[in-house]
């Protein structure tokens, strides 16, 4: 199914929802390449890349705040939440998949895609149609019209904009109906690129996914933000050029210093891990099921959170250590039968199990 | 570099103020005096490239590395400006001063205590706790009859409080923080709101709160309280009037942004993993955005001269390329104003190795630091132990009262980190129990857990007085690589201090009767630190909260520095840290010498602004 144009609270809440599926289904991805790195090495690259993953967080916690405002309800527990690897990406990009993959080259591509700045021209369509595809996560809705996908994540923002703008034009202040005590504030979140914002009224709405927008690719085609913050693009980029960029630098000519990437320093992880690799029970399957039990009690945990207990992201930080715990226990483990292969976290969400 | 600067063009750069050491008083004072408009050259002996994470990350790294776990294990060796090590301390022959490491121990008691000379100072291997001072504690003589009293109270330091607990991103309640005369304004915050007891704490908590203690008359009722600390958690947002607070997360120069707050890491000393705990790079990094600080790292300063005039006229300086290699260049820096904020060790090297003891003598004298009596045992229960920061609560009731005129007072700290500090905890028990126990598998992580999650270590935190024979000196002897004079301690604790340390002892079996620990204390007579009081012997480890060596005062005759921490002898000359305390109380020394540090600032900026020729470039 698709997204048609935002013309109702239910589409604003749609969007929304696929806002959350969209800013968490980058997250396995850029966390199994940071595991798959050797613990000492490559800690340029492991920065760059773990920025990122945090402000992907702050972006789902962002996401969760505008539903919330809108009067909507999180769910990062339904079955469908996390994607099936590999995926296309739910806003519709049709023309790459994204997947869990080792740190390599062509996983930072994968990341550049993600990433990528928006092309659309500004007043002209931003929609292209496709064919419907059994591997893209999408919501569930009557489409009023054809299947319309956005070219990048920051177009896809750009709708929500514009569709908030409408309904606030239609609905006024009513638009925000939502308790604002489901807010996460700056008390329960915060990370050095930008703070959270609690969504009541149409400016912080704005400004919120200004943040989500401006944060990963830079719209507006600059590489830094207003912040002076390099938009994702151009941190991935860094890379893949062996430099880092540094104010007043163009696109493609990072000038700073070097970034030094040891792309062998890396366990060769099973690609798009899933639990039906595992099929031999033993040590290792318990392994991968205890981490795709823990990531389900986590997106559990984040859900509580965000319908209307922020305070439950405090001992949420310590449920990523743990989870980056588990990965670590695996990822050392060749596959048995698959020579030169290792084991890697399946990020399915298992129902926790229910305690006799 | 963090600011592109190189030696020569430095030295030809007329700067309103020189600041030697990039510690925490001298970041305050180079961040204050730029804020309002001032040129401010930073210059540090040690080591550091940039504020980025990737360098801090390297002493990370080196850390991990690191076969012996000491403070200054996160650091690399480096003779052109050596610092001391715990593990270099050995254990004196009579009448032998122990000169093979940096600081030349002359004892008879021989220190452990450490500084670090690198970008950011020893605040980048500090604790983080920010306790403020006690009220009677500037009052020692007039109170007590015993130490010295300050030019200052209180309640003159008090604004100055403030400021360094903004700085330092303070973490702390006011309700746990308000006792034995501790005031604030009305309507005071603290920038984040204190961090969570470990269940350690509420373990204790619940079976020591009420005990009643008894030094010499006093009477004393513990209470566990919640520990003031200066790392990041939650923001409080009535901060400042309602205007809340921002954390200042990691320092980074690289779009490498990090916001973290604590997560409860064990190893805050010697270097919090995700910066958030304040280091003096936090507020470099400030001080450097304005445009108005440079910063020459790998720059010793070997020499303060004075002119005719009295005032001091240039600062010789070694700067050194590379740390395996004593090859240099020298020059000399000029300034307007100088300012000392080597730490007290370093400032009194410094000053005694240019000929400067000043008109009192004072300079070197009365060395102070802390005496810290570790005890430790078995919790009958599983406590958590190895969970939190390192402390995130301690006693503070026996700081306070009479019984000072008769001993010292005496600070207790709950250590969440075990047994570490005294045995190597976790990794000796991990040895002990693989190689002397046999065990492996399965029993083997039972029996890491079990012993380890018992694990209880207290540490009494003992004041010590400030006494002249006390002493860092210099001795043509002993030089480091670049040929400067190396300090020379001599250091013994008073009576006054060991009937605390006797009174600790004697407390803490109280304390783990209550408890029901099993009491595994040990103090082994070949330790280096192993002292006897009256039949007993103790170890006793030092506290790195050195003080005292440019102490402060009302009259240039007995004391080196006026209560603005200018020199009396030199009016273009101020000696910045712990260094100018007079006493030390039972407060680690970094939020004193913070406010210190704003003082000093709001002072140069009016003397520098009120003569005619400054220009003020804000």
């Amino acid at each position: 199914m698709s997204l048609r144009r935002i013309a109702t609270v239910e589409d604003l809440h749609q969007y929304l929802h696929v806002a959350m599926q969209l800013e968490h289904a980058t997250i396995p991805p850029y966390l199994t390449a940071l595991y798959s790195m050797h613990s000492t090495a490559n800690q340029d690259a492991h920065r760059v890349i773990r920025v990122v993953a945090v402000e992907e967080m702050l972006h789902l916690t962002l996401a969760a705040n505008l539903l919330n405002a809108v009067g909507g309800t999180p769910d990062l527990s339904r079955n469908d939440f996390v994607p099936v690897y590999p995926t296309r990406l739910p806003d519709g990009e049709t023309d790459f998949e994204v997947g869990t993959r080792a740190f390599s080259p062509d996983t930072i591509k994968t990341f550049l895609k993600i990433e990528r700045p928006a092309v659309a021209d500004q007043g002209g369509s931003r929609f292209v149609s496709r064919d419907r595809s059994a591997r893209t996560l999408m919501p569930t809705v009557n489409a009023h019209e054809d299947d319309l996908h956005f070219f990048s994540i920051g177009e896809f923002y750009a709708e929500i904009g514009e569709g908030l703008e409408r309904l606030h034009h239609e609905l006024g202040d009513d638009l925000f109906r939502g308790d604002p005590a489901r807010q996460v504030g700056p008390a329960y979140y915060y990370s050095g690129g930008a703070s959270v914002v609690e969504v009541t009224d149409a400016a912080s709405a704005a400004a919120a996914l200004r943040i989500i927008s401006e944060q990963g690719e830079g719209l507006g085609g600059g590489i830094f933000d207003e912040e002076g913050e390099l938009a994702h693009f151009y941190r991935f980029d860094q890379l893949l050029r062996g430099h880092y960029y540094q104010p007043g630098d163009e696109a493609g000519r990072p000038t700073g210093p070097a970034l030094h990437v040891d792309w062998d320093a890396v366990y060769p992880l099973m690609p798009d891990s899933a639990l039906d690799h595992y099929p031999e029970p033993g040590e290792l399957q318990d392994a991968v099921t205890a981490f795709s039990r823990a990531y389900g009690d986590f997106l559990a945990r984040l859900t509580e959170a965000f319908n209307g207990r922020p305070e439950l992201l405090v001992p949420a930080v310590v449920d990523m250590f743990h989870i980056r715990d588990l990965a670590s226990r695996i990822i050392r483990n060749p596959m048995p039968g698959r020579p030169g292969v290792n084991a890697a976290p399946v990020f399915r969400g298992l129902a926790p199990v229910g305690v006799a | 570099m963090p600011v592109p600067i190189d030696h020569a063009t430095a030295a030809r750069t007329e700067y309103d103020v020189l600041v030697v050491g990039s510690g925490v008083s001298g970041a305050i004072i180079a961040r204050s005096l730029a804020e309002r408009g001032l040129q401010v050259l930073v210059v540090e002996a040690g080591p550091g490239k940039e504020l980025s994470v990737a360098e801090y990350d390297t002493h990370l790294t080196r850390f991990y590395g690191a076969a012996a776990k000491d403070n200054n294990s996160a650091y690399e060796v480096n003779p052109n400006a050596p610092m001391p090590r715990s593990p270099d301390v050995r254990g004196l022959a009579e009448g032998h001063p122990d000169s093979l490491s940096y600081l030349v121990q002359n004892g008879p008691y021989e220190m452990d205590s450490t500084y670090t000379r690198v970008l950011g100072g020893t605040t980048m291997h500090w604790e983080g706790k920010a306790l403020r001072m006690l009220p009677e504690d500037f009052r020692m003589r007039t109170r007590f009859a015993t130490g010295r009293d300050w030019p200052l109270t209180y309640d003159d330091l008090e604004p100055h409080y403030r400021q360094a607990e903004r700085e330092l991103g303070v973490s702390a309640d006011v309700a746990d923080q308000t006792f034995y005369g501790i005031t604030f304004p009305p309507g005071y915050e603290f920038p984040m709101h204190g961090l969570p007891p470990s269940y350690l704490d509420t373990t204790l908590a619940r079976d020591l709160d009420g005990t009643v203690v008894r030094l010499e008359a006093t009477e004393c009722t513990i209470q566990v309280r919640p520990t003031a600390q200066a790392r990041n958690g939650i923001p409080n947002a009535a901060y400042d009037g309602g205007k809340g607070y921002v954390p200042v997360g990691a320092v980074s120069t690289h779009q490498i942004d990090q916001g973290e707050r604590c997560q409860g890491n064990i190893n805050c000393v010697p270097l919090c993993p995700v910066q958030a705990k304040y280091s003096a790079r936090k507020t470099l990094s400030f001080g450097v955005r304005t445009g108005r600080v440079h910063i020459l790292t790998q720059t010793v300063a070997s020499q303060v001269h004075v002119g005719a005039d009295g005032r001091i006229s240039h600062v010789d300086y070694q700067a050194y390329g590379s740390t395996t290699s004593p090859e240099h260049v020298t020059g000399s820096l000029r300034a307007t104003t100088y300012v000392l904020a080597a730490n007290p060790v370093e400032n009194a090297r410094l000053l005694l190795a240019s000929g400067l003891p000043s008109s009192s003598g004072l300079v070197g004298r009365n060395l102070m630091d802390h005496a810290y009596l570790l005890t430790w045992g078995l919790l009958p229960e599983i406590a958590g132990t190895m969970r939190g920061s390192q402390c995130t609560s301690g006693i503070e009731d026996l700081r306070s009262g009479d019984f000072r005129g008769r001993h010292a007072g005496i600070r207790v700290s709950i250590h969440n980190d075990g047994w570490s500090w005294a045995t190597g905890a976790p990794y000796t028990d991990l040895i002990e129990l693989v190689d002397d126990a046999n065990a492996y598998g399965t029993a083997l992580r039972r029996r890491v857990v079990d012993r380890i999650s018992r694990q209880l270590m207290l540490s009494f935190m003992i004041e010590v007085p400030p006494e002249p024979s006390n002493r860092i000196t210099v001795d043509g002897r002993y030089v480091d690589a670049l040929g400067n004079l190396r300090p020379v301690l001599s250091y013994s604790l008073p009576d006054y201090t060991m009937d605390a340390v006797a009174a600790s002892r004697r407390v803490s079996r109280q304390l783990f009767r209550r408890l029901g620990v099993e009491d595994r204390t040990f103090y082994d007579p070949r330790d280096p630190a192993f002292v006897s009081h009256q039949g007993e012997g103790y170890v006793l480890r030092g506290g790195n909260h050195w003080a005292g060596t440019h102490v402060m005062g009302t009259a240039s005759h007995d004391s080196v520095v006026d209560s603005h921490q200018r020199s009396w002898d030199h009016q273009n000359l101020y000696l910045a840290g712990s260094g100018s305390m007079p006493s030390i109380g039972t407060s680690n020394t970094t939020l004193t010498l913070a406010a210190l540090s704003f003082r000093t600032a709001d002072h140069i900026v009016s003397e520098l602004t009120t003569r005619p020729s400054v220009m003020l470039k804000g």
